[in-house]
């Protein structure tokens, strides 16, 4: 994915406004839900599609606006996200981290869907889809923009992307 | 104390929700879980004692809406919250409508469940 400065030609916000959404709703998540503050590094320096020792969460919108919203992450911090989130130990890759990392996905495509769905009907968000492996690409075979947040938590970073199109 | 249903599709979301009630302070007793809304109504059916029922909206085979349908369709009066990510007014009015009680909102901290949930319980 990379960043797209032409977002605002299809939707109606503008790149900078949907960067502040998802910046706002990761926080919010991440601080209630997973005990962690992480600081945005917005915007994205280099382009980023292809992920190593990683897993990425991703949770797609249909209707009104149609895209995807996708938390990519490496499996170390993948862990600690777990770990924070259960209140136990989780050291291997396993149900309870594609479990968790999903429902961030979810947790943030929720977020998202009430700024882009009047009352929350135009909009339907899907089931979480989660992958990892040790060396994967994440490509958009869409013309849709993508807005894409890279985020520090410590000495670790994660990124969180939002495909976004309006339908007609 | 009260014996509660969580239906939600995420087992994190669900060990969250349960820990969630015990830190808020909330006279838990026993805690069920479902994975979906055809697990929801098939604990109910199994003829448990339940005094608060916690369901998302969002998930796979029933959604939450269609459960509290079945839910009150059964003639069942146990207060249902939802507890979900879905906070838009139409859908939170479509989930009173059909006969939830009061919905909170993902992401949300032990406090606002106490405020929500200590009068049902």
């Amino acid at each position: 994915m990379s960043p797209n400065t032409s977002i605002a030609g299809s939707c109606t916000f503008t790149e900078d406004q949907l960067a502040t959404y998802v910046i706002g709703a990761t926080r919010e998540v991440f601080s209630t839900m997973v005990m962690m503050d992480p600081a945005d590094d917005y915007p994205l320096k280099e382009s980023v599609n292809r992920f190593k020792c990683s897993i990425t969460g991703m949770v797609g919108f249909a209707g009104t606006y149609s895209g995807v919203i996708s938390i990519h992450c490496p499996i170390a911090l993948a862990l600690k996200i777990t770990s924070n989130m259960l209140g136990v130990e989780c050291d291997e890759v396993n149900e309870d981290l594609n479990d968790a990392i999903g429902e961030i996905a979810n947790m943030l495509g929720g977020n998202v869907k009430q700024v882009l769905s009047k009352g929350g009907l135009d909009v339907k968000l899907s089931i979480p889809t989660v992958i990892a492996g040790e060396d994967y690409t994440v490509n958009s075979l869409s013309d849709s923009d993508c807005v894409v947040i890279p985020f520090n938590v410590g000495d670790n970073k994660f990124i969180v992307g939002l495909t976004l199109k309006k339908e007609d | 104390m009260a014996n509660i249903l969580i239906v939600d599709d995420s087992s994190t979301m669900r060990k969250i929700i349960s820990r969630s009630l015990r830190q808020a302070g909330l006279t838990v007793d026993e805690i069920f879980e479902a994975g979906d809304g055809i697990e929801g109504l098939s604990v109910i059916a199994s003829g448990k004692t339940i005094h608060l029922i916690l369901s998302d909206i969002n998930m796979p085979n029933m959604d939450g809406l269609e459960f509290i349908k079945q839910v009150r369709a059964n003639g069942s009066t146990v207060p249902i919250v939802m507890i979900t990510t879905e906070g838009g007014e139409e859908i939170i009015k479509e989930a009173m409508q059909s006969g939830a009680s009061d919905s909170i909102k993902k992401p949300f901290t032990p406090e606002q469940l106490q405020e929500k949930l200590g009068t049902l319980l």
